[in-house]
């Protein structure tokens, strides 16, 4: 009997636990929006919304990965290299439109078929040398990245099309067009994982490969699309990201990979079954972003900005990983 | 011959299936009528599992056919047998923990809308119905499966095989094996229930009281041969199912110990455990090891042995009771702390938990020794050569190098090096778990004399083992585990295997 009282605590220990990099977030917020006003305001608002559209577009494929890879922080599915494809993409568009003169469309199918190659380098590294995916994806990571700066030269790239200054500044019915953006994107995302079939095998593989295998699933096809969906949320994350830099700019993938990995294990916390989900990495982008501009707002030193953030990263995997401990 | 061909159910006729030169199966024949629970016994390695697979698509036979309904079975063809309505409920569970009910139930078998997207209510409203027509249990489609109990799994991994309505025959691999005795009935209950559908069912357990309690018919199999089909009355009389397991011939096999080297006298135990209890699996284990005592730990898979063992070893968590290493109560909370007890383990997962596999078999030799062969932290590399030597030739390690890496030894040998190692420390009480699995015959014989000669010293073993010859020919005495309890503790002298096995696979207690 004793004993079960005593199970009965460590779970609420546990549950609590979980629990703490919600709680630690969302006294954050509380405590910014008493310390600035401005904060809470619409303007404001409307403002972080719009900034967290690349970021949780990323984060989305981030969720894909991790859905079918299994959420074990070192061994899992994960991919780092997802902002710095979506860096690189940037880098094409505006190269495209501004030196090399080529056509919207062109240039859009080069930016897809760009991320496609990367996903599948990453997939390739993964499923056939074996690597784990978070060596795999922070090694390709790198390589991106100087792939993106032998192309621009570590130059600024400024962009003015009008299709982009439309896509930045326009809106319909008072909803500006970036984030009518991101609602279709959530929404396609939303689907494919959580409501279509094929998502539930995805799922299904990360909760167990060999479970999903003897149910008769394509644990290695299934995989290879995870890879690939998270190649094209990065795709999908080109166009915000070159609408809020305004062109391409060297150093953008750094900072975006690690609010991206934040947001995403975040967004775990708000699921019952404790797994990453596209709700949560939605919620937990804004949530990330909210504490940016809200620090900003306070001016904040941009390095204890970094420190901030950087313990939130170690208290949410931290976290994770002992839920994970727990589980077994 | 005709007649029998259009009879309803499964007919396997003279199935064959050989590996190499061993013969696995020879001639099996077996008939399941529809609404039979046929159970299917033997011991390990008597061909059950062959059997199995060849059911369930994984291996092709080499001679014999099978039907279903007068339909033959497309051996070695999974999905083909599958749609022929043959299930198999393996013995692992193959769930996913953070899947719901129904989204378990469905997994690789999803409804969906028009659109193609799931259907969600659909698929929670048929895992509910299906829960409560087919067994009156009112299951949440919600509840995600790791909030259930093992049997509440064992149920949804049975609906599973069972929710498109098209099964005829379902194979259970030890349905019950990890479950407590409550729960193991909640599921042989379950599956009793199939059988008024008309289902025909393979169970293959062993438990004998289950076989006895569910099954109307039975085969038993004895290294790979039908050696009788026990009817149900002959199924209650747990002896003679178990007299056909083993036949007489094997008596022969083991000599019985002829003389011990139990320290004796009114002294205290070397070890001595009180009452443990995890909370989840170990219930209220009582027994002691006196010095020079080779104590057997025998039990059916799930019974508790590897619990108990873990536990010991500081690699399981105990909620309550003690242990006592010479009077002395430890707090054994790591394998650290076991060791310094004076414990030592030869784990069952020799490849992963005992070795390092890469290393030379000298340095594995060496590895539980290492301060004895240093000073100030330097390894006086020829004194440890020396030492690795003369146990390579004391045990006979084969091939006989001590600088050999122990990854291209065979199964028998690493064992030995493993003894080596702790035959060179101050451990006292030696825990084997499964000592010999596989390890060939010849090796064996050197692994129970290494196991008689740690005991010369006044030193004690604990073996585990699901080999009840094994434990009859090299113990003194023999611990019976039963779902979590401890139910007998029975002295070899004048035990027959029959006594021990109807103990083991029976669960009765044994009159002492």
């Amino acid at each position: 009997m004793s004993s079960e009282i005593q199970n009965l605590g460590a779970r609420r220990l546990r549950v609590l636990f979980e629990k703490i990099p919600l709680i630690l977030f969302v006294g954050l917020l509380v405590w910014l929006s008493i310390q600035s006003p401005y904060f809470l305001s619409w303007e404001n608002i409307s403002r972080m919304l719009l900034q967290s559209v690349p970021l949780a577009i990323l984060s989305f494929g981030l969720v894909c990965v991790i859905a079918a890879g299994g959420d074990d922080v070192v061994s899992g599915g994960i991919d780092l290299s997802l902002p710095a494809i979506a860096v690189f993409g940037v880098a094409i568009l505006s190269l495209g439109l501004m030196e090399w003169q080529l056509s919207w469309p062109l240039l859009l199918l080069a930016v897809v078929i760009a991320s496609l190659l990367c996903g599948g380098i990453n997939a390739l590294l993964v499923l056939i040398a074996g690597l784990p995916p978070l060596l795999a994806t922070l090694s390709t990571s790198v390589a991106f990245t100087g792939i993106t700066e032998l192309l621009t030269g570590q130059r600024r790239i400024s962009v003015n099309s009008p299709l982009m200054v439309d896509f930045r500044d326009g809106s319909l019915l008072g909803i500006p067009y970036a984030l009518l953006y991101l609602a279709l994107v959530f929404i396609a995302f939303q689907v494919l994982l959580h409501h279509s079939r094929f998502g539930q095998h995805l799922q299904a593989v990360g909760g167990g490969k060999d479970m999903a295998q003897m149910s008769g699933l394509n644990v290695p096809r299934l995989t290879l699309a995870s890879w690939l969906i998270a190649a094209i949320a990065a795709a999908l994350a080109v166009m915000p990201l070159l609408a809020q830099g305004s062109g391409s700019s060297s150093g953008t993938a750094t900072p975006l990979l690690m609010e991206m990995v934040l947001a995403t294990f975040l967004g775990g916390a708000f699921s019952r079954r404790r797994v990453v989900t596209i709700w949560g990495a939605l919620l937990g982008a804004v949530l990330v972003n909210a504490l940016s501009n809200g620090l900003a707002l306070l001016g904040v030193n941009i390095f204890w900005m970094g420190a901030i953030k950087g313990v939130l990263i170690l208290v949410v995997l931290a976290a994770s990983a002992l839920q994970h401990k727990g589980k077994s | 011959m005709n007649n029998e061909k259009t009879q309803r159910g499964l007919i396997m006729d003279r199935m064959s299936k050989r590996f190499a030169k061993v013969t696995a199966l020879n001639a099996v024949t077996l008939t399941i009528k529809p609404g039979e629970i046929h159970g299917l016994i033997g011991e390990n390695g008597a061909g059950k599992s062959t059997l199995i697979k060849i059911l369930a698509g994984v291996y092709q036979a080499d001679g014999g056919t099978a039907s279903l309904d007068g339909v033959p079975i497309p051996l070695g063809k999974p999905a083909a047998i599958e749609a022929m309505g043959i299930r198999v409920i393996h013995q692992e569970l193959n769930l996913i923990p953070h899947f719901t009910v129904a989204e378990s139930v469905f997994l690789g078998q999803e409804t969906t809308r028009s659109g193609g997207l799931l259907n969600r209510k659909s698929m929670r409203a048929a895992a509910q119905k299906f829960f409560l027509e087919t067994w009156q249990i009112n299951l949440n489609p919600d509840s995600l499966i790791s909030q259930l109990s093992l049997a509440e799994r064992k149920l949804v991994q049975i609906a599973r095989a069972l929710i498109d309505g098209a099964a005829k025959l379902v194979v259970f691999d030890e349905p019950t094996a990890p479950l407590e005795v409550h729960e193991a009935s909640l599921v042989s209950d379950a599956i009793l229930r199939l059988k008024q559908q008309g289902i025909a069912i393979l169970y293959i357990s062993h438990y004998l009281n289950e076989i006895a309690s569910l099954c109307d018919a039975g085969t038993v199999l004895r290294n790979g041969e039908v050696v009788g089909y026990p009817d149900r009355a002959t199924l209650q009389d747990t002896d003679a199912v178990i007299r056909m397991m083993v036949g007489r011939d094997i008596d022969k096999l083991f000599a019985t110990r002829e003389h011990s080297h139990i320290v004796t006298g009114n002294e205290t135990p070397l070890l001595s455990v009180r009452a443990l209890n995890d909370g989840q699996q170990l219930k209220d284990i009582h027994f002691s090891v006196r010095r020079g005592e080779i104590v057997g730990v025998a039990g059916l898979l799930g019974a508790g042995r590897d619990v108990l063992i873990d536990t010991l070893y500081g690699l399981h968590k105990a909620a309550s009771g003690e242990i006592a290493i010479e009077g002395k109560v430890s707090r054994i909370r790591s394998p650290r702390q076991a060791i310094r007890a004076g414990m030592a383990l030869v784990p069952r997962d020799r490849r992963h938990q005992g070795l390092v596999l890469p290393f030379s078999a000298a340095d594995n030799i060496n590895l539980a020794s290492l301060p004895a062969n240093a000073t100030l932290g330097w390894e006086h590399r020829g004194r440890a050569l020396d030492k690795a030597r003369h146990w390579i030739e004391r045990l006979s390690i084969r091939p006989a190098y001590p600088l050999i890496p122990v990854r291209h030894m065979s199964g028998g040998n690493q064992q030995k090096v493993i003894l080596a190692r702790w035959l060179g420390t101050d451990a006292r009480l030696f825990i084997l778990d499964e000592p010999t699995l596989g390890v060939d015959i010849g090796a064996r014989s050197d692994i129970y004399e290494c196991t008689r000669q740690l005991t010369e010293q006044g030193r004690s073993v604990l073996v585990s083992s699901s080999d009840a010859t094994e434990l009859l020919g090299l113990c003194d005495r023999i611990l019976v585990m039963w779902r979590g309890a401890l139910i007998a503790d029975l002295p070899t002298a004048g035990l027959t295997l029959d006594m021990l096995l109807a103990t083991i696979n029976g669960g009765q207690e044994q009159a002492q």
